[in-house]
């Protein structure tokens, strides 16, 4: 069964798995391109760093556009039919659910692995100023999880119906209105920034997307 | 009353010297002796504060606090500074230690307003303006940053570049000279980093340094760089581009005129291998080993060379300062990847309530 | 005789507007059983409560021996499936729609599959959203077909079919029937197509099952008959009169339920004359049926 699923997912997200592939690829390249040449002078290691962090702020955008994207492709074609096919098929519905993430979390792997291999590549044949060291299987691991994640997120809202984005926007807007209403009667409330921390700083859901990607670091 | 008194007599005795001794006078001692009394205008006005704070206070519209040799004159509020300074006077005590005594006699002026109102803030003059919903750590913090404690001569201020103040976060703060040791574009500061125990001296400018240019930046590639990447927009246009060929030849390869170049720049300009803080690391390095009338020497010498007066501080040679300081920084290499231990098995974790709620979608009813 | 299909005090709401109410079917094991109901009257979301594709707010409902919606995998694997519109994805290809199907229904038969494919006429490397609606058509029922179904659900599976498409289709499941001895729940409101196939008729209409019948029973059941000089109110009778119209020369054109050739008799009871009786075709049948559920009879 998990074959046919995940060549069904195959043909809505081939593109996008290629385009990632491709992009999480060049990241790590171009990040440490120039900066870490052989004939680069070592006391350049500020503008690798540098070049590396700045370059490195794609990563967690790569891994939440890839997520999002491969996510609604997963279940791109059940939508298009209502979920009738979905769910006439003799299968216990959790099971077929396992099936969509499973096939979707398989496609993602083309990426990471990209990330891998051309982490490893850029470190290994660029040269690095004496202190800094190379992190590729850590980024690889952190690139894989923040698009397990982001997938994982997006996969939930998509397989949602129009009430549960209801909801989640009226969750959204009721914290908004009770900020709005907190800041009128002049009452110490920072909802925004409750919900912030709890979101972006571990063990928040989407800390693994914060911080700095560091293919290379001290 | 008293500050404008001072103040009057400080402008007519400056208003008196200018004007005779101008034309004899070279342009750089001018400009010294406007430092000078420029110094001399502020320490009046600052004593002229605090004079007209404490008539203030004995008037009965201020409080004292007092911790250890801590003052604060303050108006009453909820504040809790009391608190802050309970916090922050250990601190201060192990930085100076017998010298802080002298806080006794420079009290901190803090005025706190209260920050939901329009009406006009209360007035202390001179003092600093808190909100009084402010919390104790931040309170604490800025007793920190500004101790009001005597400042040190200005041959350690120089060789420092900024006052001898407590390290707020001393963990952060090594780890960010941890990263200039790699990082910092200069030879003297790498060696340090690989072990080069006197490069270390260099890269803390503590040896004294006749051309600072060939000994802070060794290498061509490095004043070249310097030049072009730092100072080029300088050369450019000072002295009317009169400085533009010989950048041109320094961009070119020649070493002899990018090191004229920078020989060429004002005294103080010239970028030191590491900032401020790996020189501050290092005095609290000094400080911590020499106990607490370590202060009190680094102070005490003000003629001396600072490698001489940081030995002094500390009780040993300013090479067991020096070795020690290099220890704490490289066991303070910052983590490189900011994910926790454990991040792994929360992201997974969070993966799985996210596909546990796909289970769960009403989805599965066809609507 | 069991029953392939039991449906007992069956509720279901979807929104404000529409209501499944207490809700009693039968569809017997072997029978080829017509649903029929006009448009919007619930015929589909019926038989999604059937396959366990919704959930119901109460009753039960028994489908080939299990309940639904708890047993519904196992139910599912036996029981065929064409949906009024096809759902399949887009982007496979007939082989690879085959393929996905073939995976999830361990009764596959893939020789059936091929020739209902090569009967149909259909390219293997077409993808599904290319094909016409005949071949969408072809396409579903094939699927069906070749899980090798006990129980057949169609919905509507010939709307918008040309007729050779339709017979095409028909034929096929006629065909499967006859081999398998399968029961094929066919809901359409295509009445003349119903009437050639089917051997029960279930009717529906705003959410109520109005009448549950052997279709032999319903075509003969309903009649128009002549009447002449029959008082204004019938009381008494042993049918249900569904309508009842002035004709010319005075005499009256009545259209009853539940006919037996010796209730002829009643007419001398009441001193009327009945002079003609005229057999009714289904979608006659229908039409009168549901008239008379929706208003009085005159």
């Amino acid at each position: 069964m998990f074959h046919v699923v995940l060549y069904s997912q195959w043909k809505w997200s081939r593109l996008i798995i290629a385009l990632g592939s491709v992009a999480a690829f060049a990241l790590p390249l171009v990040s440490v391109q120039g900066a870490a040449r052989p004939d680069t002078s070592p006391l350049q290691a500020a503008e690798l760093l540098q070049s590396v962090q700045s370059w490195g702020t794609l990563y967690p955008v790569l891994a939440a556009a890839l997520g999002l994207l491969v996510a609604i492709a997963t279940w791109a074609p059940d939508h298009r039919g209502r979920h009738v096919h979905a769910l006439s098929l003799p299968l216990p519905r959790w099971r077929y659910v396992l099936l969509r993430f499973g096939g979707g979390a398989t496609l993602l792997a083309a990426p990471v692995i990209a990330v891998a291999a051309s982490a490893l590549l850029a470190t290994w044949s660029a040269t690095i100023p004496a202190g800094l060291q190379g992190y590729p299987v850590a980024l690889a691991i952190r690139f894989a999880l923040a698009v397990l994640v982001a997938y994982a997120v997006f996969f939930a809202v998509s397989a949602g119906t129009a009430r549960t984005a209801g909801i989640i926007l009226g969750l959204i807007g009721g914290v908004i209105l009770v900020q709005i209403v907190a800041g009128v009667a002049n009452i110490d409330l920072d909802l925004f920034g409750k919900v912030q921390v709890a979101v972006l700083n571990w063990p928040g859901p989407l800390a693994i997307f914060t911080g700095r990607w560091m293919l290379i670091d001290v | 009353m008293l500050k404008h008194t001072t103040c009057l007599c400080l402008l007519t005795v400056m208003m008196a010297m200018t004007p005779g001794r101008l034309a004899s006078q070279s342009v750089e001692r001018l400009q010294v002796r406007a430092d000078s009394l420029l110094r001399e205008w502020r320490r009046a006005n600052a004593l002229a504060d605090m004079v007209d704070s404490l008539n203030h206070a004995r008037a009965g519209g201020t409080d004292t606090i007092s911790v250890g040799a801590l003052r604060i004159v303050t108006i009453p509020s909820p504040a809790r500074l009391r608190e802050a300074a309970a916090r922050a006077w250990p601190v201060i005590d192990s930085l100076y230690g017998s010298e802080a005594r002298q806080l006794e006699q420079r009290p901190y002026l803090i005025a706190p307003y209260d920050p939901d109102t329009t009406s006009p803030k209360p007035t202390l003059r001179g003092a600093t303006q808190v909100p009084w919903d402010k919390d104790v750590a931040s309170l604490a913090m800025m007793l920190l940053m500004n101790v009001p404690i005597g400042r040190p001569d200005s041959a350690l201020q120089n060789w420092l570049g900024g006052p001898v103040a407590p390290i707020v976060h001393p963990v952060q703060a090594r780890a960010a000279v941890y990263v200039q040791l790699v990082t910092a574009p200069s030879q003297p500061a790498r060696n340090c980093f690989l072990g080069v125990m006197n490069d270390c001296r260099t890269a803390l400018t503590l040896g004294q340094s006749p051309d600072p240019v060939d000994q802070w930046h060794p290498s061509a590639a490095e004043r070249r760089a310097l030049v072009s990447r730092s100072f080029a927009e300088y050369f450019s246009y000072s002295d009317h581009g009169a400085r533009k060929p010989a950048l041109q030849s320094c961009r070119a390869g020649s070493d002899s005129a990018c090191t004229e170049l920078l020989r060429s720049l004002p005294a103080g300009v010239l970028p030191r291998p590491l900032t401020y803080d790996a020189r501050a690391a290092l005095v609290h390095v000094a400080l911590r080993l020499g106990g607490r009338e370590a202060y009190h020497r680094l102070v005490a010498t003000p003629g001396t060379p600072i490698a001489d007066r940081l030995a002094a501080a500390a009780g040993v040679s300013v090479d067991s300062v020096v070795a020690l300081w290099r220890s704490e920084i490289l066991t303070a290499r910052p983590a490189p990847v900011t994910v926790p231990p454990w991040g792994p098995w929360a992201a997974l974790g969070w993966t799985a309530v996210f596909a546990v709620c796909a289970l769960r979608s009403s989805r599965w009813r066809v609507s | 005789m069991t029953n392939a299909i039991e449906i007992r005090q069956l509720h279901y709401r979807a929104g404000r507007a529409f209501e499944l109410k207490q809700l009693d079917l039968n569809v017997p094991s072997g029978a080829i059983y017509g649903f029929l109901g006009p448009n919007g009257s619930g015929k589909t979301t019926t038989i999604r409560l059937v396959l366990g594709l919704l959930r119901p707010l109460a009753g039960r409902i028994t489908v080939l021996g299990d309940q639904i919606p708890d047993a519904a995998p196992r139910v599912l694997a036996r029981v065929g499936y064409v949906p009024e519109h096809p759902h399949l994805d887009p982007t496979l290809t007939v082989r690879e729609t085959l393929r996905f199907q073939a995976a999830f229904y361990p009764s596959w038969d893939w020789p059936c599959a091929q020739r209902l494919r090569r009967e149909f006429e259909l390219d293997e490397g077409a993808t599904f959203g290319r094909l016409s609606k005949g071949q969408k058509g072809k396409l579903m029922s094939l699927l069906a077909l070749a899980q090798r179904p006990d129980l057949l659900v169609l919905d509507e599976p010939t709307d918008g079919l040309d007729p050779v498409v339709r017979r095409d289709v028909l034929s096929a499941l006629l065909d499967y029937v006859s081999q398998r001895q399968a029961t094929v729940f066919i809901s359409s409101h295509l009445v003349h197509e119903l009437e050639r196939i089917c051997d029960w008729i279930g009717v529906m209409d705003n959410g109520r099952l109005i009448t549950e019948v052997p279709m032999q029973r319903f075509k003969n059941g309903i009649k128009r008959l002549r009447v002449a000089g029959a008082p204004p109110t019938a009381a008494g009778a042993p049918f249900m009169i569904l309508a009842r119209e002035q004709a010319n020369g005075g005499a009256e054109t009545w259209v009853v339920r539940d006919w037996e050739p010796e209730m002829a008799a009643y007419f001398a009871t009441i001193g009327a004359a009945l002079n003609d009786v005229i057999d009714l075709d289904l979608e006659e049948g229908f039409v009168e049926l549901l008239r008379t559920f929706r208003g009085p009879p005159s």
